[in-house]
């Protein structure tokens, strides 16, 4: 990441009221959509409640996107960013807080303002889990973390806990282990998940080790955190892990809140589309981590919003 | 001439977004003598905006100063931003704006030349002016952090409204014992008038909700 980014300061503030194409979200898959819809001839507008490139911003090191063996999240994030806005994309920064289906579209942005589009495409990508154990609410922020790039500083030369053991615990271990002293990471399975070459680059930091088969029951501290209580879950028995910090990656929520009732979700918050990225209501499209699928990648994510834009032009504006 | 802070990359794109500007901006720089190991780096920063940036201009002042009183700034680096009618609107730096609060910052410097009108909504703007007591807002943050521009310029826009709001944004790392003495380990880490403290980039109608419990 470059000492000085600009990107945040390059958003439009000077909105219109209707838009042909409205994108609530900034990362690869909402991003790809606005340049491709660019590219059909129609009007776009990305709404980004954080940082364009979403998520990719919290990821250490990419090296599955083609063209980059490796770049760092918050570079390509940029990269991506500037690539929209040199096809004239506009970017805003505002969250959506609710949504209203019609012939046009009608989003409500946290700001009181009210933008209309005839297609809106939902990339909004999804938000880490929550442990869900008693002490986590009363330490969220006082040692519990869900974001190493944000608060890993905060723990220079402490031993941390990473709660998880695929690629986005084991990526925002990696990141972690630049600055803590050690880090244990605690995985509810027999192994880890994640891909070899980041166990392997996890091993080599050799400040790493590993409880396997193991949850959090429960966290513990006084004014902060200082310990997670551990249970192994084939034998119960229970250990307590004396510690300064814990980041928690144990898999992701879609960002689906403001959207109950408006289109099909499954039971898991998942928004269910067709082959299109088409939601059961016509004209909404969902597209990236958000929709019910099997794969969620960079590049499944920037698929998804080329396949949507592209029926969407074909069936909306021809 | 020493290394330049701003990459000619940076650069290009400092130029574009300036280029919004209407009128002048003034930035305030204060810094003290002693246990400032950013007071440079900042100064230098923004030595490198005002060549840039035809229409930014900075002054440098001690925080002994009288003028440092005026603007009550006790610690350093601080910046303070002055609209093009020399209008201070309660909107602070403390460390240096870097990361991804360096675009934080050129926001504020636009939203500034246009007369720091604030993008907040109608009806938030009307609870916000009611509030006749003094409100000092303070957003923690660590250059890093994606979500910490949002909390910072909703702070911000939310302190343009009222001559009695103040709102800082503060370099965690920088400001250890600060960050200590109110616990933040996780950011954006925000605490109003030291009586409503919360984590996270909260939406505005959320933000306006917490500055109006601290009143």
């Amino acid at each position: 990441m470059a000492f000085f980014e600009v990107s945040s300061a390059k958003k439009t503030t000077d909105l219109k009221s209707e838009y042909d194409v409205i994108i609530i979200g900034g990362g690869p898959a909402g991003i790809t959509a606005s340049i491709y819809a660019i590219q059909a001839g129609l009007e776009p507008l990305v709404i980004e409640k954080a940082l364009e490139g979403g998520q990719m911003n919290n990821t250490d090191k990419i090296e599955n996107w083609p063209g980059f063996s490796s770049i760092s999240g918050v570079d390509l994030s940029e990269k991506m960013a500037e690539h929209a806005q040199d096809h004239n994309v506009k970017i805003t920064n505002a969250e959506v807080v609710d949504v209203k289906p019609g012939k046009m579209k009608t989003v409500i942005l946290d700001n009181g303002k009210e933008i209309k589009a005839r297609v809106l495409i939902i990339a909004t990508g999804s938000n880490p889990k929550k442990l869900g154990v008693p002490g986590e609410e009363k330490y969220s922020g006082k040692g519990i973390s869900y974001c190493a790039t944000c608060d890993g500083h905060f723990f220079r030369d402490k031993h941390v806990a990473v709660v998880g053991g695929g690629n986005s615990a084991l990526d925002e271990a990696l990141y972690l282990a630049k600055i803590v002293k050690k880090i244990t990471v605690v995985q509810n399975l027999p192994d880890l998940t994640a891909d070899k070459m980041l166990q392997k680059r996890i091993r080599e930091t050799g400040i790493t080790d590993f409880i396997y088969n193991t949850i959090v029951k429960e966290v513990k501290g006084n004014d902060k955190l200082d310990k997670l209580l551990l249970k192994n879950v084939k034998t119960d028995e229970e250990t307590e892990l004396d510690v300064d910090g814990a980041f928690v990656f144990i898999g992701m929520n879609p960002n689906t809140k403001f959207l109950k009732e408006k289109v099909e979700l499954n039971d898991y918050g998942y928004i269910i589309t067709n082959d299109h990225c088409e939601t059961n209501i016509k004209g909404i499209y969902s597209v990236g981590d958000v929709r019910e699928k099997e794969v969620r990648q960079i590049v499944t994510a920037a698929a998804d919003g080329a396949i949507a834009l592209l029926d969407a032009s074909k069936r909306y504006f021809q | 001439m020493a290394e330049q802070l701003l990459n000619k990359d940076v650069r290009k794109q400092v130029v574009e977004i300036l280029g919004n500007m209407d009128g002048e901006v003034k930035l305030l720089l204060f810094v003290k003598d002693k246990d400032c190991d950013f007071c440079d780096t900042v100064a230098s920063l923004l030595d490198e905006l005002t060549e840039v940036g035809e229409k930014v201009t900075f002054e440098k002042h001690n925080i002994d100063s009288e003028v440092a009183k005026n603007y009550n700034i006790n610690d350093a680096p601080a910046i303070v931003l002055l609209t093009p009618e020399g209008k201070d609107k309660g909107v602070r730096f403390y460390g240096i704006p870097s990361g991804h609060e360096f675009g934080t910052l050129l926001q504020d410097i636009v939203s500034f030349s246009k007369g720091a009108l604030s993008g907040i909504s109608e009806e938030s703007q009307k609870k916000i002016a009611e509030i006749d007591k003094d409100v000092d807002i303070k957003v923690f943050i660590t250059p890093t952090c994606p979500y910490c521009p949002k909390a910072v310029i909703t702070a911000h826009n939310i302190a343009i409204l009222n001559d009695r709001i103040t709102a800082s944004m503060i370099e965690a790392n920088e400001f250890k014992e600060l960050s200590m003495k109110y616990g933040v380990s996780s950011v954006p880490h925000i605490v109003i008038n030291d009586s409503v403290e919360f984590v996270g980039a909260y939406p505005e109608e959320q933000f306006v909700n917490e500055v109006l419990k601290a009143v």
